[in-house]
């Protein structure tokens, strides 16, 4: 992990991208495929602007996980009256 | 089950809280009912929140009975502490604190100390993401499938898996993240870059992603 210098956007090479993109990311609002810093480095490195489409699709649908996707058993629910009424 | 230690407190909202957490039709009423013991009322409450609190625990411990074992403590402890809660936030983001603190917790105790918990949030280079920055292009086709992403997850390295959900699902920050896992927050922040380059990786193949047997799916 790098502090947090960003590098000189017009003299980036990806290896560079790759390392400071946590901080791109962070400082961002998590948009870094729309940051006018980059954009010409984006257009010129068509892999780093897959790899930023790519994470930027992974977190936007992270947020669609938050709708409770699974149930427990009832046996949860008798285990805790069990024990409630021991109380 | 030992509370002991457990941070109990009340932090200012972070914006959108309230936003992310609607309050729920009946709950507010639940909740000063079960404050005096209503047992009826605490039953509504299970039925409002199980399912989130629930899946909450199965993704921060990708194992059935551990969560179902949590999920059970999580509102036990609710029951012990339902009348400290004061309204300063939504109520399920107040659960869901408690919850994430119940299982590090529970994680610590069972040997997964601040050194070791340190250890299992950097996986062995194994798990790490592939350093195939530079190879074939195979973006994602611009949209995930949620149950192909939630299927990823579920195969995530242990501590990625914890940054991830706590991040990118639940909506914590980067310092919130490190001072419940006792870590820095250049430490979350790497962790959670290197989390979604690793389901990057397994959403492009898909063979390497398992479903925890044993999950109930429910339609949503």
């Amino acid at each position: 992990m790098t502090n947090s210098k960003l590098p000189d956007f017009d003299s980036m090479t990806p290896a560079d991208f790759e390392r400071y993109l946590p901080e791109l990311f962070e400082h961002g609002s998590g948009r870094v495929s729309t940051d006018p810093r980059i954009q010409s480095f984006l257009r010129k490195n068509p892999v780093c602007a897959a790899l930023v489409r790519d994470l930027e699709t992974i977190a936007e649908t992270a947020k669609s996980l938050l709708e409770p996707a699974y149930e427990p058993s009832e046996a949860v629910w008798d285990e805790i009256e069990k024990k409630l009424k021991k109380k | 089950m030992n509370v002991q230690g457990l941070q109990m407190t009340q932090n200012t909202p972070s914006p959108g809280a309230f936003k992310r957490n609607p309050p729920i039709v009946g709950e507010a009423e639940a909740i000063e009912a079960a404050k005096n013991g209503d047992a009826q009322a605490f039953s509504k409450l299970y039925a409002l929140h199980k399912r989130r609190v629930y899946t909450l625990c199965l993704r921060m411990l990708g194992n059935v009975s551990e969560a179902e074992d949590m999920t059970q403590e999580a509102f036990l402890h609710l029951f012990r502490k339902i009348g400290s809660f004061r309204g300063e936030s939504a109520f399920s983001t107040w659960l869901h604190r408690l919850t994430v603190n119940l299982v590090l917790m529970n994680l610590r105790k069972k040997g997964l100390n601040l050194v070791s918990l340190e250890e299992t949030i950097n996986p062995s280079e194994e798990d790490a993401p592939k350093r195939d920055f530079g190879g074939r292009d195979l973006q994602l086709t611009g949209s995930v499938d949620r149950v192909a992403l939630e299927r990823a997850v579920a195969s995530l390295p242990p501590g990625y898996r914890m940054v991830f959900v706590l991040h990118d699902v639940e909506g914590y920050e980067h310092n919130e993240i490190a001072t419940m896992l006792e870590c820095s927050t250049g430490n979350s922040k790497s962790q959670l870059h290197k989390a979604r380059l690793k389901l990057r990786e397994l959403l492009r193949n898909p063979e390497q992603s398992a479903q925890p047997s044993g999950i109930n799916e429910v339609a949503v």
